[in-house]
């Protein structure tokens, strides 16, 4: 049993709840932010052990909210996983080189999203994961 | 409004024929021509490079510059200004390249009529024009198009995530069970959702296609495995249309020099259309072989016993946007692309495809790969008159991540900054670096065959540890870099023995190498 805290980053309402449901099945517990500028805000007041991260956000991209969270000190150490519908190629060695632990394409499948996480959480892998589809 | 005379450069070292040019100029109104005459290819570039000049007049032969070399560096001194060249009356031929080349027209000397050449030139000069904002146009067309469809597949991802996510959600019962009959309907739905995500990738793939900005990584790899894998992928959807999917592997199929995600796309849309166009109770066959008469190729066939094609679409069907007109077989339709990127990415690996079919009779779909030969890699290197060593080296250069790569993403960007920093490291007619010949577990390996003694080897290696210092962000993410090598001492050269043997005996020794190397390394972890 996992129960540790993730803060999703997504304007869109729809992908937050879907994405809310899907690790909540998991046993983690889901904090929200809708825009660049909530994000450090959010963090802090939950201190999240990891942040999936939209790129394009209102008050900001993804990449603007990578460079705040490193410097914070206590904020640059929380993993980030990058989860976006822009294009993978030119999005996802600059992702890396900002910070981020992976780089996502949107729709990400279920089970690579769960492994993902489980790898940035140090958590072993479980083969059972809700969600193979 | 007064127009500005146009410069003329006049590039001919004959004094009579430039005599009779200049005579041709003073016939006109002085202010609409200004000509400058120069006798050397050199002071021409050096005058172009200064720019002012409207329109060259250019002699093919030159002092110090003939035939389309001159055209060459009068465009590399002025890539924009146009070129007319000057010809005698036997090298139409030549004059005939030199438009090829980019001139913009020919003029004969001993047949220019007074009034042709101020027509000429003022022609020149509009023709160029015209031709540069074409050019432009073309530019920024293909440029929008880019960006449009970049956005249009950003803004097509972001719902069809949400679709994705509910979907997957009720078939997971994470909202409550389901009775058979939802559940059937929702597997629907998401078929669909993949088949819609499929179609948006095939989009941007093609965009990347058309904008030369497709990827591909060759190394040495295995065509039997992406078969497997092809063949695992796509057996649920075959079964499910009642198809039997099978593959007939050749005895001892030699590995190719190809990108392995590339070949298992390429294989995912044959199959995929050919189980599309194959009836329930058909059968769809993977096969792949050596190609007898050309064994530096191996061929890769897709048989299917669906509805064929007539023998004057075989070539059509591998047009973009190709879609076929009867649609009564195919159940689902695509955007009419696959087959357009298959083509592209096997011509971009060095291959060839082709598809042999009748109606009713089923298709062929047959692509070729050219084999991995190391004989052939290190070759070009044995053609070395004098090695400066009399040993040959395996460099290996090892990279792994401190804590596991976290995506398959990070770990092929390393792979492929370490792969060109490794290019910049070796000497051409020296060494190569080895294309990727396996997937070592935690690290990434490299390996550079380098004909050099101990002491070159150590050169090669602080280089390399050098460059790979340099990478600022290598320190940050505290990316493990290691570097090690193993020698061998050339064999006695035979003398009369042709130089393919040698290759051939090379070739195998340091396979023998690379094999051993790896077998200890997979002993240590």
């Amino acid at each position: 049993m996992s129960n540790k805290k993730i803060l999703i980053v997504d304007d869109d309402p729809d992908v937050r709840q879907g994405m809310n449901l899907r690790l909540r099945a998991n046993q983690y517990e889901t904090f929200f932010a809708a825009d660049a500028l909530s994000v450090v805000v959010e963090a802090r007041k939950h201190e999240p052990d990891l942040i999936i991260l939209d790129l394009g956000l209102p008050a900001g991209d993804g990449f603007v909210v990578m460079e705040r969270l490193k410097a914070i000190p206590s904020l640059a150490v929380i993993p980030v996983i990058v989860v976006s519908a822009r294009d993978a190629r030119a999005n996802q060695e600059r992702a890396v080189k900002a910070g981020a632990k992976a780089f996502l394409q949107k729709p990400v499948d279920n089970a690579q999203l769960l492994a993902v996480i489980r790898q940035a959480l140090g958590e072993p892998a479980q083969p059972a994961d809700q969600g193979s589809l | 409004m007064k127009e500005r005379a146009l410069q003329v450069l006049l590039v001919e070292d004959n004094a009579g024929d430039a005599r009779l040019l200049r005579e041709m100029f003073s016939k006109e109104r002085a202010e609409s021509f200004e000509l400058t005459h120069l006798l050397r290819m050199s002071e021409a570039v050096t005058h172009l490079a200064k720019g002012g000049v409207d329109i060259v007049l250019l002699d093919m032969g030159l002092p110090d510059g003939h035939g389309l070399d001159t055209v060459r560096r009068a465009h590399a001194a002025a890539p924009g200004v146009p070129v007319i060249v000057l010809t005698g009356l036997d090298d139409e031929a030549l004059a005939a390249e030199a438009m090829k080349e980019g001139a913009q027209d020919y003029l004969i000397k001993g047949q220019i009529e007074n009034r042709a050449l101020p027509r000429a030139l003022r022609h020149a000069i509009e023709r160029h024009r015209m031709q540069t904002e074409t050019d432009l146009i073309r530019t920024n067309q293909i440029q929008f198009k880019d960006e449009f469809l970049s956005h249009v597949s950003h803004e097509l991802r972001s719902p069809l995530t949400a679709i994705y996510q509910f979907v997957t959600i009720l078939l997971d019962k994470l909202a409550g069970e389901l009775n058979m009959e939802q559940h059937e309907y929702l597997e629907i739905v998401l078929r669909n959702v993949k088949q819609l995500q499929s179609m948006i990738d095939d989009l941007v793939e093609v965009t990347r296609v058309q904008a030369g900005k497709l990827m591909i990584e060759p190394q040495c790899t295995s065509v039997s495995d992406a078969i497997v894998y092809t063949v695992n992928t796509l057996q649920g959807a075959a079964t499910a249309k009642g198809i039997t999917l099978s593959s007939v592997m050749g005895h001892r199929l030699p590995s190719v020099c190809a990108d392995p995600t590339r070949i298992r796309q390429i294989l995912i849309i044959l199959v995929d259309n050919a189980i599309k166009f194959t009836p329930a109770n058909g059968a769809v066959k993977v096969q792949a072989r050596i190609l007898n008469e050309k064994p530096n190729l191996l061929v890769v066939e897709v048989s299917d016993s669906g509805c064929g094609i007539s023998t004057d679409m075989t070539e059509r069907v591998f047009e973009r946007l190709y879609q076929v007109t009867d649609n009564g077989q195919a159940g689902r339709k695509g955007l009419g692309l696959g087959l357009y990127i298959c083509k592209e990415l096997v011509t971009r690996q060095g291959g060839h495809i082709w598809v042999t079919s009748s109606p009713q009779q089923g298709s062929i779909f047959s692509f070729t790969l050219p084999v991995f030969s190391l004989a052939h890699l290190i070759s070009p290197l044995l053609k070395n008159e004098e090695w400066p060593a009399d040993s040959v080296a395996l460099v290996t250069v090892e990279i792994r991540s401190p804590d596991g790569w976290l995506s398959k993403e990070t770990r092929e960007e390393w792979s492929r900054d370490t792969r060109s920093l490794l290019q910049r490291c070796v000497l051409p007619d020296l060494d190569v670096l080895l294309p990727k010949m396996e997937s070592g577990g935690s690290g990434e390996l490299f390996q550079v065959v380098a004909f050099a003694d101990e002491k070159g080897v150590a050169v090669l290696t602080k280089r390399i540890r050098e460059q790979f210092q340099r990478l600022n962000h290598c320190k940050e993410s505290g990316l493990i870099f290691s570097t090690s090598y193993r020698l061998l001492k050339r064999a006695p050269t035979n003398a009369s023995a042709p130089r393919e043997d040698l290759a051939d005996e090379m070739a195998a020794r340091i396979e023998d190498l690379i094999k051993s190397e790896s077998l200890e390394r997979t002993v240590r972890s």
